[in-house]
């Protein structure tokens, strides 16, 4: 009965209880839809980092890390992998060649780090070669061209591999993507005009077209105004196991494009095979050894075993190779707790504030109450159940809301498009795919339970303290 | 046989700089069956001394026994439940819980008391038909007449079947015709189930229908008449 007129409470001001739900679902999906998004980034970028860049664990020479030196390898390599590759637990390994150089073009010249693969035993441990853009190559497709590169995005900018041009095909494709009219007439006049750098493009753009039309359309244009030479040509020099400055002439290949522009702008990936001759490096040696595993819950103990069998080496896993994801993952959990802890606290501030205006009104009521034979444990127990309710109406609809959102983008994605420089500067791709586990969807209705009860604590409390004479007197 | 005694009962309320005589020296004894009216000008001490009788207020000084048992011995929540098996309010705004029906409201108490669905069943329908309101079953407060709100009220009071009832001044808010309905109604439940009835008004109406008539005058008992 108690249970039943305390619902039945909720109800009597429709509005206001609404106004709490609706506040409270709010509040809450404001909450989890942020942790969800701030989660979605981290685990994408962490997928990212593991599948384009570093792998599960990679084994060097224990020096090899502080000072990149060609002599710091690992020798008996094939032996080593295979070993490796028999372990149940391992997916696929492979062993790089790993050295620090210069590429350049006749206009510009950037420090870069050199990766000696095998494209073939790449592509069972990373996924870089499906972030190929298209029109820019065939990864190491072509088996006679042995002097291929796959580079960056970034690197192909930086090296002036890339450059703008308007041209019959670029203003179709303008105008079949919306481009206003006007802002094709402006551009137009750059026709057959070619552009060596994105800067001096975008400054031409900015001589015809208003910033408000360059925020709107400028990415778009930008994009569809990038040209790229085919099997462009550009050198890469370094020093060899001799000490001796050596290089090559390379073809792009490919070019990849992912959301760090900091590995887009460094790592340029070459067969292993003609780096190995460049270097003069001894066969069945590397300085890496990259392993993906079947499952990343094994990381943790696969580091430790291979730690056990090659006591001589490196082993490190992805967490200790890349720590500032590891304290990321750490920190956003943290972040999730503080969240939490503010979304609770208003909710918890809402409802005594609901409550307490509840018992004020009805303070003639609760006189009634006692006075036909509600004990005080009762009317607390009524006060306490009203608070639980409304916490729980607004908590799990919340919660409901929130699912059902983070279920709809988190397979269509939000793209954050307008900020995706910004993104890609600190590792993180524009278009997030928010996510958030069962459990903390549990935790969080647990919480939002335990609130709800906590917070009805103090209205239920004035409840009990109200004389019934005195409140039965009160108009 | 008594149900209820008064013996001395003062009620001093201090205010800032005074003390406010409420009730002065009251002794009264009620024999179960009563139909009494408790009359007085305003402030004269009619609902003090209808809270302490229903326990919901205590006397600086003197005793009431109801049933014999001194309230003045009882802890708080034992008073809460000597007045929910023993006592029945009837309030002078019906006091209805708004959210519940007519049926839900007066089952309220036998829930309290762990009634069973059978019994509760038995006896609001019972009390819906005594006060004429067996049509009314699920209507709410807002839903009703003031005069069927009362009706209500009353039925509420005497769910439990308490000892006596304390109704303050019950018809203040109706009109005559609704009294006189109300007044019918109480009065012959006093009748079949021989519950007391006690009343504070200033209504004449019921006065005229009181069979015993105790008038208050600043706290003071004046005149205690009884009519055959």
């Amino acid at each position: 009965m108690i249970t039943k007129t305390a619902w039945k409470n909720i109800w009597r001001n429709k509005i206001r209880s609404l106004v709490v739900i609706a506040s409270v679902t709010i509040g809450i999906f404001a909450g989890v839809f942020a942790v969800g998004v701030m989660n979605g980034a981290i685990d994408q970028r962490i997928d990212e980092v593991i599948d384009n860049e570093i792998s599960h664990i990679q084994i060097t020479h224990t020096d090899f890390r502080s000072n990149n030196d060609l002599a710091c390898n690992i020798k008996d390599v094939s032996r080593l992998e295979e070993y490796i590759s028999g372990i149940e637990e391992v997916q696929a390994v492979s062993d790089r060649l790993f050295v620090v150089g210069m590429a350049n073009t006749a206009r510009k010249s950037t420090g870069v780090n050199i990766i000696g693969i095998d494209p073939d035993k790449e592509k069972e441990i990373f996924g870089l070669y499906k972030e190929l853009k298209p029109g820019t190559g065939d990864y190491f497709g072509d088996p006679d061209r042995e002097e291929l590169a796959y580079i960056g995005f970034d690197l192909a900018k930086n090296l002036n591999i890339i450059r703008y041009e308007i041209n019959d095909n670029v203003i179709d494709e303008l105008k079949s993507a919306g481009l206003p009219a006007e802002i094709l007439t402006e551009i137009s006049k750059f026709s057959g005009e070619r552009f060596d750098n994105e800067r001096s493009f975008k400054k031409a753009m900015r001589s015809v077209i208003s910033a408000k039309n360059e925020s709107g359309y400028g990415k778009l244009i930008l994009e569809k105004s990038q040209t790229f030479r085919e099997r462009a040509k550009f050198t890469l020099t370094f020093v060899d196991s001799n000490n001796q400055l050596t290089g090559g002439v390379f073809r792009v290949g490919g070019i990849y494009n992912i959301p760090n522009s900091m590995f887009e702008s460094s790592q340029v990936f070459v067969q292993d095979r003609i780096l190995r001759r460049l270097i003069e490096f001894p066969e069945n040696t590397a300085h890496q050894i990259v392993i993906r595993l079947k499952d990343v819950d094994d990381t943790r103990s696969m580091t430790k075993k291979l730690r056990t069998d090659f006591p001589e080496l490196e082993v490190l896993n992805w967490k200790e190779i890349q720590p500032d994801m590891a304290m990321m993952s750490d920190f956003a959990g943290v972040m999730y707790g503080f969240f939490m802890v503010i979304i609770l606290a208003a909710l918890a501030f809402g409802i005594v504030n609901t409550m307490l205006m509840v018992v004020l009104e009805r303070i003639k009521e609760l006189g009634m109450l006692t006075a036909i034979g509600m004990n005080k444990k009762k009317v607390f127990r009524m006060i306490m159940t009203e608070s639980v309710f409304l916490s729980l109406a607004g908590g799990v609809s919340g919660m409901v809301v929130s699912w059902i959102i983070i279920r709809i983008t988190s397979t269509r994605g939000i793209n954050f498009g307008s900020m995706q420089e910004g993104f890609e500067a600190m590792g993180f791709s524009s278009h997030i795919y928010p996510d958030i586990g069962i459990d903390f969807f549990l935790i969080v209705t647990l919480l939002i339970i335990i609130t709800g009860v906590l917070s009805s604590v103090y209205p239920a409390f004035k409840a009990l303290k109200l004389d019934p004479a005195e409140a039965l007197r009160t108009e | 046989m008594k149900v209820l005694e008064l013996n001395n009962v003062h009620k001093v309320y201090n205010t800032t700089h005074i003390e406010v005589h409420a009730v002065n020296d009251v002794s009264l004894n009620f024999e179960e069956g009563e139909f009494a009216a408790i009359v007085g000008p305003s402030g004269s001490g009619k609902t003090t001394l209808l809270n302490m009788i229903g326990g919901l207020d205590m006397p600086t000084e003197g005793k009431i026994l109801v049933n014999n048992t001194d309230l003045s011995t009882l802890k708080s929540s034992a008073i809460i439940d000597f007045r929910m098996r023993n006592i029945g309010f009837v309030f002078q705004s019906y006091n209805l819980i708004p959210v519940l029906t007519a049926k839900e409201n007066i089952e309220f108490i036998m829930n309290l008391q762990k009634w069973s669905r059978k019994k509760r069943d038995e006896r609001t329908m019972e009390l819906l038909k005594a006060v004429g309101l067996e049509d009314r079953i699920n209507s709410r407060p807002a839903q009703l007449s003031g005069g069927q709100q009362q009706r209500v009220a009353v039925a509420r009071a005497l769910a439990s079947k308490p000892r006596f009832v304390l109704a303050d001044e019950p018809t203040a808010n109706l009109d005559t015709k609704s009294t006189e309905t109300l007044l019918d109604i109480m009065e012959k439940l006093n009748r079949d189930e021989n519950i007391t009835f006690i009343f504070s008004t200033h209504d004449a109406r019921v006065v005229k229908k009181a069979r015993r008539v105790i008038t208050l005058e600043d706290g003071k008992v004046v005149s205690d008449k009884t009519r055959r």
